[in-house]
C-alpha cells in the first residue's frame, strides 16, 4: 500500500508543506531538543556576553542558478537578511558556505558573486567569513549550493513573533504574490513558456524599518512567505498562535501574467514561492498606518490588506471566495505539481 | 484573461444562483461528469451557495482517479528501469500504485520527469538518443488528440527511442454505466466541456433520449457551471430531456474533426477497467496495430500485473456518486492527501481531495488536523 | 475535461510540416500545436489550448452574444434584489450575496 512515509527523503520534504514539517518534527527536533529551536522561528534570539542577538541560517539549492530577476546569490543574501528582519532584528554580519561542482563555469560563478556583493553592500552588512568546497561532477545539482548565516541586533520593544498573533489583527502583504515561483517555473525546461515574470527577490529590511518606525509594537507577526507560499506561512502562524485566519480572495494582489501562468499549469498562487514579499499581522488600530508605511516605499507600493485573524476555526486558514462562498486553505502535503485535469 | 476571467464575474454568478433557486420547484439531483468541474464547484463553494435547490453528485470524470491500478504499476515498473526516462503529466506523480508512487520511484533513483505537453516528451527523446523515453498517455477524449499526435510524429520522424504507456478512457460509456445502475439518483448531467470540444455532442443525443435525462455541455468556470445547472433545472422543470450546449464559445455539435480523425487513425476502442468501478465495455483506447512499435507495454514486455487495493478505500462508491467523500470512514483519518489510500484523494480534482482541501469547514471534518 | 485555457494566436509557423504557433495567454506565451485548427485560425484569433494543443477556435461572436444575455439577466436580478431590500428595509447585509453595485470584473490587480 502506497504511503508517503518511506525509508527515504523525497522531493516533497523540501516543499515547505506538511512533509517538511514532519521531517523537522520527527527527525531533527527530537535530537536537538531545546526551547529556542522548539519555537521554530525564522531566526533565533540567543544570549551572548553583553546581551542578545538574532541568528539565522538558510540553504539555497535553486535550479536554474540564474533566472529572470536574479540568481542563487541574490536569494542567498536576501533570504537570510529577511529571516533576521522578520524577527525584528537589524542584520549586521553574514557568513557564507559554498559547495561548488567540478566543472562549474567561472563566468557564472563570477556573476553570482557579483550579485551577492551588490546585495550585501546595499543592505549595509559585510560578508565576514565563509567556506568553499568542491565536489565531483554530478554531486551538486546544477553546480552550486550556498548556505548563508546571518547575525543581527535586536531592537528594543520590537519583537514580532508568530505566537503574538491576536484575534482582531489584520493581515497585510507588502506586494504582489507568486512572482518568484512562477519565474522559476517558466525558466524550467519542459514547461518552458515565455513571460515577463521576474523573481521578486529583494532585501526587506527597509520595509521592516518603516513599519518599526511608524507602528512599532503593533506589528505582532512578520513573515516572508518563501517556499510553500502565502498559504503555508499563514497556516504555520495560525497553528503556532492557535488562531483562525480569514483571507479575502479579491484582495490578493496577483499580477496578470502570474495569474495566467498559474491558470495554464493549474497552480494556485497561494502556494507559490515569494522572495521579496512580507506578510504582517498588525493590531487593527495600527493597520492603516502600517499599510501607509509600506506603500511609501517602492518595494511596498502595492501593499494590500488581505485578511484578518479570527476566533473561529482555530489553526485553520479559510478564504472567502469572490462569490461569497468559503474554502479551506490548508498546508499541501508536498510541492504543487502542474496538472492537466 | 479574456474568455476566462469574465466567467468568474461575481455579480453574474450570484444572479444565476438566484435564478436557479427561484426556478426549481423541487430539489433536483444532477451530476457533473468532469473533475475540473468538481474542482470549481467545491473550491468556490457553489454547492453551499445553492442550498437545497440542487444536489450535485460528483461523477467519475477524473482520468487520474480511474486509471487502472495495473497501469500505475506498469508505469512504476518502467520508471524504475535505469535505461528509461519516464515522462508524465504532473497529476500522475502521487497516485498510489500497489506498492508506492512515481515520486517514490524517483527518490529510489528512477528518472521521472513532469512534462506539460506530450510533444515535450517526444522532444526529450530526440535529445536523449541513448535512453528510452516513455510517456504516460493518460486522459479522456480531450487529451487523446495530443497523445495521438505525439505517436504519429514519432513514427513520421522516426524517433525510435520513444514509446507510450496508454491508459485512455471515454466518457459516454461511463455515463450509461451510471444511468444503468439500479440505485441511480442522477436526473440530469453537466457534460464535460473540453471532452465535447473535441468530440462534439452527437453521441450524447441517444443517451438523453433513451434515459430521458437532460445533458448540458458545460464549461469550467463558475458562471459556466451555474449557467449549465440553470439550463438543466429549466429542462427538468419543463419535462424536457435534450442535449443543450452552454459552452458555446468552445463547443460545436461536430466537435473538432481533424482531432477526432487523427485519434481514430492512431487509437482503437477497447474494453477498459476503471479503477474503483470495474470493467466498462468499449470505454478505453489502445494503439492500433500499425503503431504497435510505440506501445511501451509491448516494447518492454510488460505482462499482467498482480495488484492489491487497500480494503478501506471506497473510491468506487465515491466515483459512482453513491457516497460523498466525507461519508467514507477513512476520510480525513486513515486517508488524507499526504497518505492517500486511493486516487480521488491524490488528484487535485478528485472528489475526495476537493472535499478535504476546500470543504472541510462544511463537512465537519474541520477539527481534524495532521 | 479540464485545463483548457483560452489564448490569442500571435504568430504561426511550420515545424517540419506540423503547424505550430505562439499563443499569448494574458501575458504568458507558449508555443502550441495548431494542427487541429490549422484551417480556421489566423494570428489574432483565440483558441482553447489543452496540454500544448489548440483543440478549438474560440467562437467569439457566440461568446459575446451569450455573455450579453447573462449580463442583462444579472442586472434584472440586481433590480429584483434592490426592490426586495427596499421592501424589507434591510441594510448593511453581510457577505458576498449582498452588494448589487459591485464591480463586474474579477480580473486580479495588475
Amino acid at each position: 500500500m502506497p504511503l508517503s512515509d518511506t525509508l527515504r527523503v523525497q522531493l516533497g520534504h523540501g516543499s515547505g508543506g506538511k512533509l517538511s514539517a514532519q521531517l523537522l518534527r520527527d527527525r531533527f527536533l527530537p535530537r536537538f531538543d531545546n526551547p529556542i529551536l522548539a519555537r521554530l522561528t525564522d531566526a533565533a534570539v540567543v544570549s551572548v556576553a553583553g546581551g542578545e542577538v538574532a541568528i539565522s541560517t538558510d540553504t539555497f539549492v535553486v535550479s536554474p542558478l540564474e533566472f529572470p530577476g536574479g540568481n542563487i546569490g541574490a536569494l542567498a543574501v536576501h533570504g537570510t537578511l529577511n529571516d533576521l528582519a522578520m524577527m525584528g532584528a537589524r542584520p549586521r554580519h553574514l557568513a557564507a558556505g559554498f559547495v561548488l561542482e567540478e566543472g562549474l563555469g567561472f563566468d557564472l560563478l563570477d556573476r553570482i558573486i557579483a550579485t551577492m556583493a551588490d546585495a550585501v553592500r546595499e543592505a549595509g552588512v559585510a560578508l565576514v567569513t565563509g567556506d568553499t568546497k568542491v565536489v565531483e561532477r554530478g554531486k551538486a545539482g546544477d553546480g552550486l549550493f550556498i548556505t548563508t548565516t546571518g547575525i543581527g541586533d535586536l531592537e528594543p520593544g520590537f519583537r514580532p513573533s508568530p505566537d503574538r498573533a491576536a484575534v482582531g489583527d489584520l493581515v497585510l502583504v507588502s506586494g504582489p504574490i507568486a512572482r518568484h515561483g512562477m519565474a522559476i517555473m517558466a525558466a524550467r525546461e519542459g514547461l518552458g513558456f515565455e513571460t515577463t515574470i521576474e523573481s521578486d527577490t529583494a532585501c526587506l529590511v527597509p520595509l521592516v524599518e518603516r513599519l518599526r518606525e511608524r507602528v512599532g509594537e503593533s506589528v505582532h507577526v512578520l513573515r516572508d512567505p518563501t517556499r510553500g507560499g502565502l498559504a503555508s506561512a499563514l497556516n504555520e502562524i495560525a497553528q503556532v498562535a492557535g488562531v483562525g485566519v480569514v483571507l479575502d480572495e479579491r484582495a490578493l494582489p496577483v499580477p496578470g501574467p502570474v495569474f495566467a501562468a498559474c491558470e495554464i499549469l493549474g497552480l494556485d498562487p497561494l502556494y507559490v514561492a515569494n522572495e521579496g514579499v512580507l506578510v504582517a499581522l498588525v493590531d487593527a488600530k495600527a493597520a492603516e498606518a502600517a499599510l501607509g508605511a509600506l506603500q511609501g516605499h517602492p518595494l511596498g507600493a502595492e501593499a494590500a490588506l488581505v485578511g484578518k485573524v479570527v476566533r473561529d476555526h482555530p489553526r485553520m486558514v479559510v478564504m472567502r471566495t469572490g462569490l461569497g462562498g468559503s474554502r479551506v486553505v490548508d498546508l499541501l502535503p508536498g510541492d504543487q505539481l502542474p496538472r492537466i485535469c | 484573461m479574456k474568455y476566462l476571467s469574465e466567467y468568474r464575474d461575481p455579480a453574474v454568478a450570484r444572479a444565476l444562483i438566484q435564478r436557479i433557486k427561484t426556478s426549481a420547484t423541487r430539489p433536483w439531483t444532477l451530476m457533473e461528469v468532469c473533475g475540473g468541474q468538481t474542482h470549481t464547484i467545491v473550491r468556490q463553494g457553489l454547492d453551499e451557495l445553492l442550498g437545497d435547490a440542487v444536489e450535485m453528485i460528483h461523477g467519475p470524470g477524473c482520468p487520474v482517479c480511474v486509471t487502472p491500478l495495473e497501469q500505475i504499476d506498469k508505469a512504476l515498473a518502467l520508471a524504475a528501469r535505469p535505461d528509461v526516462i519516464f515522462t508524465s503529466f504532473g497529476d500522475m506523480l502521487r497516485v498510489p500504485g500497489s506498492e508506492c508512487d512515481l515520486q517514490q520511484i524517483r527518490s529510489r533513483g528512477g528518472t521521472v520527469r513532469v512534462v506539460y505537453s506530450p510533444l515535450d516528451a517526444l522532444e526529450l527523446a530526440t535529445r536523449n538518443p541513448d535512453k528510452q523515453v516513455v510517456f504516460f498517455a493518460v486522459g479522456f477524449e480531450t487529451t487523446a488528440p495530443a497523445n495521438a499526435m505525439a505517436v504519429w510524429r514519432a513514427k513520421e520522424l522516426g524517433v525510435g527511442n520513444f514509446s507510450v504507456l496508454v491508459s485512455h478512457v471515454t466518457v459516454p460509456p461511463a455515463m450509461t454505466a451510471i444511468l444503468d445502475a439500479p440505485d441511480n439518483r442522477v436526473q440530469g448531467f453537466l457534460a464535460a466541456g473540453h471532452v465535447c470540444t473535441v468530440m462534439g455532442w452527437k453521441e450524447y443525443e441517444p443517451i438523453a433520449a433513451r434515459y430521458k435525462v437532460p445533458i448540458i455541455v458545460t464549461g469550467f468556470e463558475p458562471v459556466d457551471i451555474l449557467e449549465g445547472m440553470l439550463l438543466c433545472v429549466l429542462q427538468l422543470e419543463q419535462g424536457r430531456h435534450e442535449v443543450e450546449n452552454q459552452y458555446v464559445r468552445s463547443v460545436r455539435r461536430e466537435g473538432t474533426r481533424p482531432a477526432r480523425e487523427l485519434v481514430e487513425r492512431v487509437f482503437t476502442l477497447v474494453d477498459r477497467k476503471w479503477r474503483g468501478i470495474g470493467e466498462i465495455p468499449r470505454s478505453g483506447l489502445a494503439l492500433r496495430a500499425e503503431f504497435a512499435d510505440f506501445d511501451a507495454e509491448l516494447r518492454f514486455g510488460l505482462g499482467d500485473m498482480h495488484v492489491s487495493e487497500p480494503a478501506e478505500c471506497m473510491a468506487g462508491d465515491v466515483l459512482r456518486g453513491k457516497i460523498k467523500p466525507h461519508q467514507c470512514p477513512a476520510f480525513g483519518t486513515l486517508c488524507t492527501p499526504e497518505r492517500p489510500l486511493g486516487a480521488p484523494m491524490v488528484s487535485s480534482e478528485g472528489a475526495c481531495a476537493a472535499y478535504y482541501n476546500y470543504g472541510r469547514l462544511r463537512t465537519g471534518a474541520g477539527a481534524a488536523r495532521a | 475535461m479540464c485545463l483548457g485555457i483560452p489564448g490569442r494566436v500571435v504568430e504561426r509557423r511550420n515545424d517540419r510540416g506540423l503547424p505550430m504557433g505562439m499563443v499569448d495567454f494574458g501575458g504568458v506565451k507558449r508555443e502550441c500545436c495548431l494542427a487541429y485548427v490549422a484551417d480556421e485560425v489566423l494570428p489574432g484569433d483565440y483558441v482553447v489550448v489543452h496540454v500544448g494543443f489548440a483543440i478549438a477556435k474560440v467562437a467569439e461572436e457566440e461568446a459575446r452574444r451569450t455573455f450579453e444575455v447573462l449580463r442583462e439577466m444579472s442586472q434584472l436580478e440586481e433590480l429584483d434584489w434592490m426592490r426586495e431590500v427596499a421592501d424589507q428595509g434591510l441594510s448593511g447585509l453581510e457577505g458576498g450575496a449582498a452588494r448589487p453595485a459591485e464591480a463586474a470584473t474579477s480580473e486580479p490587480a495588475p
